[in-house]
């Protein structure tokens, strides 16, 4: 039966392409299909996911953090240290070169900090640098970095996201020519690049190794594939050799096929039903709370994780990832029970329901059937399914009253990434709650673990207490992969290509 | 072209004339399916369109191994009965088809029988609206107007009604422009009926069976459009079933799941073709030629 399917699809896709299939390992070629493709290879200004991959490809940090163990270890710093709550000083490795030569010293690492940071040069992805005052170079091998306020998360940036420039190339280059020829410490050059359709790679064979390792793949190719499905078909004939955010069903159903590996893995990200609990969007029944628990009651969670959502994903209750830094998982939790729900809504004042715009911008399958969980209980949603863009900006506005949304935290294992994004006071606060406003801020400007611990856990417990949100449940990834790969996905989701090799 | 008529042409006749006609026969025969099925869908089918059953999705149709003759065309990625989001998905094809095309008609054939008619500036204005639309790419206003009113059925009725009447226009303008040279119409001038009168009485009822080809036509047109839009996420919103909504969720299954799509697929495709069918063979019966 499956060999009748192939044979159709190699039929259908009119392939005499079969022959040459799976030749990745043969030609020492990791050939990488994205759907998202990347205007520039610059990682400040193009902080999408497969953006952050491939610059952990060409660049370093001066941490680098271990996905099994959760801890920093050394990049391109051999030692680092608080001096006080503010200011970081970091030791430099000795000996490192750029791709081009230059030699890697602390003015890359001043300079890189100071032109990041600097609002003038437009970087993109502000969350990352806002929070550095300066970066002061001590001697040629140290380095103080030096934030505006205490912030916890300084770490977790400078491990993973915040790499190094060559302070003499990026500013003869200027930040258009490095976006497209960029030049970095790290495992692999780039060697040609055709932005929106491919980046080609070499191994750094003079990489210093370090905490990533030496790379063993000899070269890596990225395409972008504007179609899920035409990539699908590159990887069923063997052109493509990796690809990632499979759903759930063509996972299963690829499982089958002798050539490919299919694995899954959790991720940070999480869902969550959001209900306009302060009515910026009107006069809307979710200012009641009891309203917004009968939705918590009415949402069949368990059995659409089971059979929608699959994988290595769970149910969860709190307004946070559970592995994040203060995620407080001891929460009220509201069991499926549509008879309550039902109840619930009577005793708010609405025994016949209501009617209500439900937006949401992904994962359609999942959000029709929490709007039939919805229905069900006389809650009459109506789907408004559009952009990401889209959703930000009304949500912003203030003009949701009912959305499902996702949220990936940037992979920073920190509650201050995700709960302190949605209710401290900013456009994507639904809740107003003073008090839950004031327990994150305690959090997210200390430095002193147990403090920051015991404020975010009293505002979540009274997130779940209030029902402002009902988280739905966590993510996963179906990466597909050539069976010749050897290829180990870690849950923060950035996959590490310089650690994989061939069987 | 040549045969225009000063009355319209002998019931009985015709009617003998569809019985013989093959291609009208079948034709009409599928497209009543389609209707019947529309129509009665709730007595043709014992589930919801709407429910969902989690713990059965993707059951093929029955002549696969998995298959069950409870779910005789399977069940879709929420679990819910194929055949029945079948059926209520051709009321919105057949809805949204004939109701656009009955309003871009009413509209083009108002302004392709002014312009014909009354000649002059009225013509040069009609004609210079017609090449603007005609400048218009049908698909790429219809997906700016549907994202910026949102995909309800009553944006998409009345939009592709406002797209699709270029071409009534176009067949009525030039009709009008013969027929008015006409003798008949020269009595009628010549006996004192009025404007009303003559267009009401001598040139439409000459017009239709054009018209009705025209129409057929613009049907089918629209239910392709309708079905593009639904496939492109901007049509008909879920959970309402669509034919051109079911392609789409299907197509994430292509290479698995055929069935997913080619079930509405080949729905769209005999729905299409028989009305089109249809649309030729009443123009074949009806042709005066064909009557004498």
């Amino acid at each position: 039966m499956y060999a009748k399917k192939m044979i159709l699809v190699a039929a259908l896709l009119g392939c005499g392409a079969l022959h040459s299939a799976w030749a990745g390992k043969n030609d020492d070629t990791l050939r990488i299909g994205f759907t998202r493709e990347s205007d520039t290879l610059d990682v400040y200004f193009n902080a999408t996911r497969e953006g952050v991959v491939m610059a952990h490809l060409i660049w370093d940090a001066l941490l680098w953090r271990n996905p099994k163990t959760g801890q920093y270890q050394p990049g391109l710093a051999d030692e680092w240290a608080f001096i006080d709550n503010q200011t970081l000083e970091f030791k430099l490795k000795r000996g490192v070169k750029f791709h081009n030569g230059e030699k890697f010293d602390a003015d890359d690492v001043v300079y890189t900090m100071n032109w990041i940071s600097n609002p003038e040069n437009g970087v993109k992805a502000r969350r990352f640098v806002d929070w550095i005052k300066v970066a002061e170079k001590v001697d040629s091998n140290t380095v103080r970095i030096i934030a505006k306020k205490p912030f916890p998360a300084a770490l977790e940036m400078l491990s993973n996201l915040l790499v190094i420039y060559p302070n003499e190339y990026h500013a003869e280059a200027g930040p258009d020519l490095f976006g497209r020829a960029p030049v970095g410490t790290g495992p692999y050059a780039v060697t040609d690049v055709d932005i929106g359709k491919k980046i080609t790679f070499r191994a750094n064979r003079e990489y210093f190794g370090g905490s990533k390792g030496a790379p063993a793949i000899g070269n890596i190719v990225v395409s972008n594939f504007s179609d899920k499905n035409t990539l699908l078909a590159e990887v069923l004939t063997g052109r493509i050799d990796w690809m990632w955010n499979v759903p759930a069903d063509q996972a299963e159903k690829l499982q089958n096929n002798p050539q490919l590996q299919v694995v899954n893995e959790s991720t940070m990200r999480i869902g969550f039903v959001v209900m306009d609990a302060v009515g910026r969007s009107g006069d809307t029944p979710f200012t009641k709370r009891k309203v917004r628990q009968a939705v918590a009651h009415a949402i069949n969670r368990e059995a659409i994780v089971k059979h929608l959502v699959k994988g290595r994903s769970t149910v969860i209750h709190s307004a946070c990832f559970p592995t994040q830094i203060g995620c407080e998982q001891s929460v009220r939790k509201y069991e499926y029970n549509p008879d309550k729900a039902r109840r619930l809504l009577d005793e708010a004042g609405y025994p016949d329901g209501f009617r209500v715009d439900l937006h949401a911008n992904r994962d359609r399958p999942y959000v029709e059937a929490i709007l039939s969980d919805l229905q069900e209980v006389g809650i009459d949603a109506n789907l408004v399914y559009i952009k990401w863009p889209a959703l930000r900006e009304k949500r912003r506005a203030g003009k949701v009253a009912l959305q499902h949304t996702t949220w990936g935290s940037y992979s920073v294992n920190d509650v201050s990434a995700v709960t302190s994004v949605f209710f401290s006071d900013n456009p994507d606060d639904y809740a107003h709650d003073r008090q839950v406003r004031q327990w994150l801020a305690e959090g997210d400007n200390n430095t002193d673990l147990e403090v920051r611990k015991a404020a975010y856990s009293k505002a979540l417990r009274r997130i779940a207490e209030q029902a402002y949100w009902v988280p739905t449940w966590t993510y996963n990834v179906n990466y597909v992969f050539s069976k010749d790969l050897n290829f180990t996905p870690d849950y923060d989701e950035y996959p590490r290509f310089y650690q994989s090799y061939w069987n | 072209m040549g045969g225009f008529t000063s009355h319209a042409g002998a019931p009985g006749k015709s009617f003998r004339g569809f019985l013989s006609h093959h291609g009208l026969v079948v034709s009409g025969g599928i497209l009543g399916l389609i209707f019947i099925g529309a129509v009665f869908a709730p007595l043709l089918s014992a589930y919801d369109p709407y429910t969902q059953d989690l713990a059965n999705r993707h059951i093929p149709p029955v002549w696969y191994e998995r298959g069950t003759w409870e779910h005789f065309l399977g069940t879709d990625a929420l679990g819910r009965d194929y055949w029945t989001r079948l059926l209520y998905g051709a009321r919105a094809s057949l809805f949204i088809g004939f109701v656009s095309a009955t309003i871009a008609g009413l509209l083009g054939v108002a302004l392709g029988v002014s312009a014909g008619y009354f000649g002059g500036r009225v013509d040069a204005a009609i004609t210079f609206l017609i090449n603007l639309r005609l400048s218009l790419p049908v698909i790429l206003v219809a997906l700016a107007v549907v994202a910026l009113f949102s995909g309800t059925f009553l944006v998409i009725v009345v939009l592709l009604g406002c797209l699709l009447w270029d071409r009534y226009a176009v067949v009525t303008r030039t009709l009008t422009k013969q027929l008015k040279e006409k003798e008949f119409i020269a009595s009628s001038v010549a006996l004192g009926s009025s404007r009303t009168g003559i267009i009401a009485k001598d040139i439409l009822p000459n017009l239709a069976n054009h018209l009705i080809v025209v129409w057929t036509l613009e049907i089918a047109h629209a239910i392709l459009l309708e079905a593009a839009l639904s496939f492109l996420g901007l049509g008909v919103q879920p959970p309402t079933p669509s034919w051109g909504l079911m392609v789409s969720e299907g197509k994430d299954l292509l290479f698995f799941e055929g069935w997913l799509i080619a079930i509405p697929g080949c729905a769209l495709f005999l729905l299409v073709l028989s009305i089109n069918l249809v649309g030729d063979g009443i123009r074949d019966v009806t042709a005066p030629e064909n009557l004498t």
